[in-house]
């Protein structure tokens, strides 16, 4: 058997994906789910495992400065064994990087400057050279660039969240469109079910609650009878 | 060369069981792989999906009949008919069982979503079948032209 059947009884034994924005939960709780990807080859395993890093968000460092993340995905991505994973990280981090510069240039922030690496990926040269352009002239490569911004500009932050979501979503669904049973489909799986778990995890309630928390926190430290 | 030509004769004879077993086994445990899987995922109704699994097997089954079809002596007049319709005959039973046992995996992870659609979902494999049964029966007719 070739290596389009390498996975048939792992893939087999994972529930299907319903549609993203109709899910109530994730078809499989993340600890069974970890627990049929210890069937995986050492090597996939660790270029799943390198696609977490690269791409979850609690992975994310925030202490360093950006060129050193984007060398650090640069490595990261070098070392990934299969190239449809390392072209679906690329693809992510690419698109996380046009959205850094749509929201920096909104916050105030001028064109990237100089030598210095700011941004992962081959447009970020070309979105430094045409920062006062709407859409850096990248609306043809990414046509949900000129939603994003609306949203970004109307203040609706859950609906960009559901339009990258969702655009991620068709991106896996053309590549995994010839994959059944091999590794690549597995990652579209594990992708999906990341952005599923991401999706459900976001509570309203839960979010005033824990902002409420860090407002008393900060405000806990201040003398508002002396500021007055 | 007489000796090369009746050496092509048995490759015949033998090629459409040994080739349709090939496939056949390959399909089975393609099929039976993602049965296994769909066991794992599920409370109910594993036993359709075993039965689903071996469905590939009939190309072994086609390739016995071949094979004592084209038995008879061969002489070097009967050896190129042999060959050509044994061979062609087990590449045919070869590819079959293969992709059939494709078909069965992805009925299986169908009919693991939406047990309704299990009559449905084995059409796929149902026609691979049919075309099989085309090169069987053609096999057959014309073995009966080999020259003696």
């Amino acid at each position: 058997m070739g290596p389009q059947d390498r996975y048939l009884t792992l893939l087999a034994s994972l529930p299907a994906h319903g549609p993203l924005f109709g899910a109530k939960q994730t078809p499989l709780s993340r600890l069974r789910l970890n627990m049929r990807l210890k069937w995986l080859e050492p090597d996939d395993a660790a270029d799943l495992a390198t696609l977490a890093v690269l791409t979850d968000w609690h992975h994310q460092r925030f202490d360093v400065d950006d060129e050193a993340v984007v060398r650090e995905a640069e490595r990261g991505i070098a070392g990934i064994h299969n190239a449809f994973t390392r072209d679906l990280v690329t693809w992510r981090l690419e698109l996380r990087t046009v959205l850094a510069a749509l929201r920096g240039r909104r916050a105030g922030a001028g064109p990237p400057s100089g030598r210095r690496r700011w941004g992962f990926g081959r447009w970020a040269p070309h979105i430094a050279r045409h920062w006062s352009e709407p859409h850096f002239r990248l609306e043809r490569v990414y046509p949900w660039l000129p939603e994003a911004k609306r949203l970004l500009d109307d203040g609706d932050p859950l609906g960009l969240e559901r339009l990258l979501l969702g655009t991620v979503w068709t991106h896996l669904e053309r590549i995994g469109a010839e994959h059944y049973f091999d590794f690549e489909a597995l990652v579209v799986y594990v992708v999906r079910w990341d952005l599923v778990a991401r999706w459900t995890r976001y509570d309203a309630d839960a979010a005033l609650t824990r902002f409420d928390a860090l407002l008393e926190t900060a405000l806990a430290s201040i003398d508002l009878d002396s500021a007055a | 060369m007489n000796e090369f030509v009746i050496a092509l004769g048995w490759t015949g004879m033998f090629g459409a069981l040994a080739l349709g077993a090939i496939g056949s086994i390959v399909g089975c445990a393609i099929a039976g792989q993602a049965a296994i899987g769909a066991m794992v995922d599920t409370e109910s109704g594993q036993g359709r999906y075993l039965g689903v699994s071996v469905m590939p097997s009939t190309g072994v089954i086609y390739g016995i009949v071949i094979m004592f079809t084209l038995q008879r002596d061969v002489t070097a007049t009967s050896a190129p008919g042999i060959f050509g319709i044994g061979l062609l005959a087990g590449i045919a039973l070869l590819y079959a069982g293969i992709l059939q046992g494709r078909a069965c995996a992805s009925a299986i992870q169908a009919m693991k979503v939406k047990p309704e659609i299990f009559g449905l979902s084995l059409a796929p494999a149902a026609i691979v079948e049919g075309f099989t049964v085309f090169v069987f029966v053609f096999a057959l007719v014309l073995a009966g032209n080999i020259p003696a």
